[in-house]
């Protein structure tokens, strides 16, 4: 682990989830239509008698057409894996002490908050729609003990799940009430 | 006035030795993709191995990226300049 989420001793991680897949396929969507523009330009131009003349233009045997198409396909990709890169490393991660939320909200600008259970007053799953309802993709909502803003983790699988997860261990501290002493 | 007739215009012998070709031109500007590419590529890679937390996935997404990127490379290149 690196130092920016370290475990403490004795602390174990019981659960850890990204957003939805779902989630991230919409996010790809405009890169795969930005990908597939190069092959379906030319046959749009083909349908109107006007426009077809220009449609041997966009021609890939020539080498300017290939240098063009090429780097296209290359800036493309590049967006789209670079989407994915912030998609993996978004995370938010349950513990038996803790929630980390782990924010990479662009190259160089990460962000990692955590909240201890024992801080933790209500928990709140919020689904809404069709589609998300029968995907499974919900928003929990966190209400910690004192503090203004609340921990948000939108658009996670199974919220319902996270929510018991996270009560059931909320009980086990309220049990144990024992002082915590760890803390990021 | 002179009424002979206009003589096309010719430029000075030396500014087709200062005039960059088409495929010079191509070249620099794959040379300016491939250096942003690769400033990008590293930028992420290095936030692959820093932050994903020793994932088994890290290794297989660079990897796909490189072969990928080489793949579109390869096509732009693949035309004579």
């Amino acid at each position: 682990m690196t130092p920016e989420f370290e475990l403490e001793p004795g602390e174990r991680v019981v659960l850890a989830t990204r957003k939805h897949w779902f989630l991230f396929a919409i996010e790809l969507l405009p890169y795969a239509v930005l990908a597939l523009m190069p092959f379906i330009i030319p046959a749009f131009l083909l349908i109107s008698p006007v426009l077809a003349p220009y449609a041997s233009a966009i021609s890939f045997t020539t080498p300017i057409g290939r240098v063009a198409v090429g780097v296209w396909l290359l800036v493309v990709w590049t967006g789209a894996w670079g989407s994915f890169t912030r998609y993996f490393l978004n995370l938010w991660v349950l513990t038996d002490r803790r929630i980390v939320d782990i924010k990479q909200r662009g190259y160089f600008n990460r962000e990692v908050s955590s909240l201890l259970l024992s801080r933790v007053q209500d928990v709140t799953t919020d689904v809404v729609g069709l589609l998300p309802s029968m995907l499974g993709i919900g928003t929990i909502k966190v209400q910690s003990a004192g503090a203004d803003e609340e921990f948000r983790m939108p658009g996670i699988p199974n919220p319902e799940h996270m929510r018991d997860t996270i009560l059931g261990l909320v009980a086990q501290h309220t049990g144990a009430s024992q002082p915590q002493t760890d803390g990021l | 006035m002179p009424d002979a007739p206009l003589q096309p215009f010719s430029a000075p012998s030396f500014v087709h030795l200062v005039a960059p070709s088409v495929g010079s031109l191509l070249g620099w500007f794959l040379v300016f993709i491939l250096g942003c590419w690769a400033v990008y590529t590293l930028i992420a890679i290095y936030h692959w191995i820093r932050y994903s937390h020793n994932a088994a996935f890290a290794l297989p997404a660079i990897a796909t990226h490189l072969i990928v990127s080489l793949a579109c490379v390869s096509y732009a290149l693949s035309g004579t300049l």
